[in-house]
This record gives structure tokens, sequence and C-alpha cells, in this order.
């Protein structure tokens, strides 16, 4: 899911970089004093379950729980999974410091997506109503965080094409194990703690 | 409870912990470029195809690499070769040998042979290793026997080599916990100056 350093072209680099600082920007705003501990969780939960590969093909996938982020963090998902890619970058050498925008946006993007559209309709119905969506939501930030790698590597040239199909159905798997995880997470979030969906996002 | 099963079950499937990074590495090995392609996990590139291009990006060959990502390839110019090999999802192995380095493994010009890491073969005289001097039975040095020899070397490095790079990319325990500790210590300087800010208010 993490795109290496020297993949992309210095267009999409570039723009990659300025999306993120927007998105930072944005989240900033938003992360107030209560919500601080909120990011910080997340943010090491991403670190943490990024480490997690499960080996497909001649590559592996990971968990990446941005659907979850977005659903609790709004648009704070960019900060805090700014901070866990750039630990993650130094630490582990995923993805690199050149890229780190575009990885960044790839990851936060389909998160902030995911609790802006998905967030309603987890808080208008019953609370199992609410975690099957969240599971559609988990699964929907996956499936776009595919979409945006693909996006990416395919702007950059013609030789990546065939990597776009693969990056897509390589994270099919990905995308049912999230699904489930953020259905469960959202469920006992919503019975043990409402109080810790982001504002602006879930109302329950 | 269910997030003691949702433990239980990421631990399940969490196989092994490690990145994905392409590693690839072409060194001279007799008259030939010898090369390996894989994965940080230690997982090889098998039947990739490598496509050599020369600093002009006109191609000069393409070979497959074998069960054991290895690959070697016979150059005919002493120009720079480059190795290129799109192991899909974005993975791509990019790796240049330097026109001297080329040139010597041809064995032809390469004014300056500078001694390089990992070559075995050729030059003895500039080599670490002293092909001449090592105790052979017949006596004298022929190019056979250099083969041979080197190609022992080769075979003795090889398993030493994989480990170096295993390390290498090695998490421990202690880089995560190093990690949740820099992001508490990050959001704890966040929450400082958000407090700050509010007490200031």
């Amino acid at each position: 899911m993490h795109i290496v350093d020297g993949a992309l072209s210095s267009p999409v680099v570039i723009a990659g970089a300025v999306a993120t600082a927007g998105g930072i920007a944005m989240g900033l705003r938003t992360l107030t004093l209560e919500r601080i501990p909120t990011a910080g969780v997340l943010s090491a939960a991403f670190f943490v379950a990024s480490l997690i590969h499960v080996p497909i093909g001649p590559s592996s996938v990971h968990l990446i729980l941005n659907g979850l982020a977005g659903l609790l963090l709004g648009w704070a998902a960019f900060p805090a999974l700014f901070v866990g890619l750039v630990l993650q970058a130094v630490f582990f050498g995923f993805g690199g410091l050149t890229v780190l925008g575009v990885n960044t946006f790839n990851i936060a993007m389909p998160a902030v997506l995911t609790g802006i559209i998905f967030g309603r309709l987890i808080a208008s119905g019953s609370v199992v109503r609410g975690a099957v969506w969240a599971g559609i939501g988990g699964a929907f930030a996956i499936a776009a965080t595919a979409g945006f790698v693909g996006l990416s590597l395919a702007l950059t040239g013609e030789e990546y094409l065939p990597a776009v199909g693969f990056v897509f159905f390589a994270h099919i798997p990905v995308m049912v194990v999230e699904g489930i995880l953020t259905a469960f997470a959202v469920l006992l979030v919503r019975q043990a703690k409402p109080e810790l969906f982001a504002p602006g996002g879930v109302r329950p | 409870m269910r997030a003691l099963l949702l433990l239980v079950f990421l631990s399940l499937i969490s196989s092994s912990v490690h990145a994905h990074r392409v590693l690839a590495s072409v060194f001279p090995s007799g008259g030939a470029i010898e090369g390996e392609i894989g994965f940080s996990n230690g997982k090889m590139a098998v039947g990739e195809t490598v496509i050599i291009t020369g600093p002009d990006g006109g191609v000069l060959g393409e070979v497959i690499t074998d069960e054991e990502g290895f690959f070697v390839f016979t150059p005919t110019e002493p120009v720079a070769h480059t190795f290129h090999a799109d192991l899909g999802a974005g993975h791509v192995a990019r790796v240049t040998m330097s026109a001297e380095e080329v040139a010597r493994v041809i064995g032809v010009g390469a004014a300056t042979p500078t001694p390089t890491p990992g070559a075995t073969a050729q030059g003895a005289t500039s080599q670490p290793l002293e092909v001449d001097a090592l105790p052979l039975p017949g006596c004298g040095s022929s190019e056979a026997q250099r083969a041979l020899i080197a190609e022992i070397v080769r075979d003795e490095l090889r398993p030493l080599r994989r480990e170096i790079t295993a390390l290498r990319e090695h998490h421990g325990l202690q880089s995560i916990l190093g990690g949740i500790g820099y992001i508490l210590g990050i959001f704890g300087v966040g929450f400082y100056v958000a407090a700050r800010r509010r007490f200031n208010a």
C-alpha cells in the first residue's frame, strides 16, 4: 500500500505533498484538546496495524485501519495518519520520505471520505445497522486507498498499468478483514463510549 | 470480549512482521554479471523478466530470474548497464553497474581497475583475494582454476549475503515500541500546546 521512493514522477509527488499539507491544516484545525488523545491512539493503532503483513502473491498487504480513523477523527485523520507514516518511513523504510505526501493523501483522504459518507449512515439507524454500515465503510476506505494508489501509479506512467489492477485485487481480502474489524470497533465504541466519534462525523 | 476475540484473530493472521522493500544487487561473476532480486521479506523474485538497458536507454538484453531470484547476463558492450525489473504493485527493481565494472567483466578496456566488493574473478593483481598465492595442487593458476575458486567463494558467500540483508531488514520489537513511544510523545506535545493555548485564552 505504501508507494516506495522513486516509483512516482515528480508532478505526482508534488501534488500529493500539497494535498497532504492542506489536509493536515484542515485536520489540525479540528483537532481540539479533547480529540488529541483519540488521534494519538489511532495513530499508534495505524502504526502497529501496518506492520502486520499478510503475504499475497509476490507482495504482501497489511491492515490500514484508515476507515476507523476517518469515522472517529474526520479531517484529524490527516495529522494522525501522517505521524504514523513518518515514523514507519523512518523506522522501517515503508514508503519513503519523498513520497510521504502521496502516501498520506492516499491513506488519509479515503479516511476522511469514509467519515463524511458513512458517518451519518452509521448514526441514523440502530446500533447493529450502524455496525453494518461501518463495515461497509471500512471496506470502502481500503478500496478507495487501493484506487488512489493505482491512480498515483497510473498517472506516473504506462508501465505501471498492469500493477494498478493487481493493487486492487490484492486488497480484496484486506477489505473484508478491515470491514469486519471496523464494524466491531464501531459497535464497541457506540456501546461503550459514543462521545468518541468525530464532531461532524457520527452523532449517535 | 469482542475486543479480545479481535486481538486473537489479528494475531492469527499476522504470520509475519516485516516490510516488503525490493532488494536488487548485481556483481561481477567471471565473464558475466550476476544479479539477485528479491523482497526484503526473504521472498525472491522468481521468473521475473529483467530488462537490461544501456545509458542511452537502448535495450541490451533480457534475462529471466531463476527460482532463487538469480540471473546471469553476459555483457558485450563496455557501457553502463541498468537492470530493471517490474515486480508489480509499484515494486520496481533498478540497479546499475558502471561502465568500468562492465568493461572489467568483459575484459576489455578498463584502464584503471579498482577493486570492487563482490568482484572475485577478474584482475587478480588488484583483488583482495590473491588467487595465485593459494596452494593449489598442480600449481599455477589457470583460468579454469580461478573460475572454480571464484565459483566456490560465491557459493560460500551467498547465504552470508542473504543473512546480512535479512538482518538489515529486521524490525525488532524495540523499534515498534520506540515508534509507539514517539507517537505518544508527539501527541503529548500537541496536547501540551493545545492545553496552554486554552489556559491562556
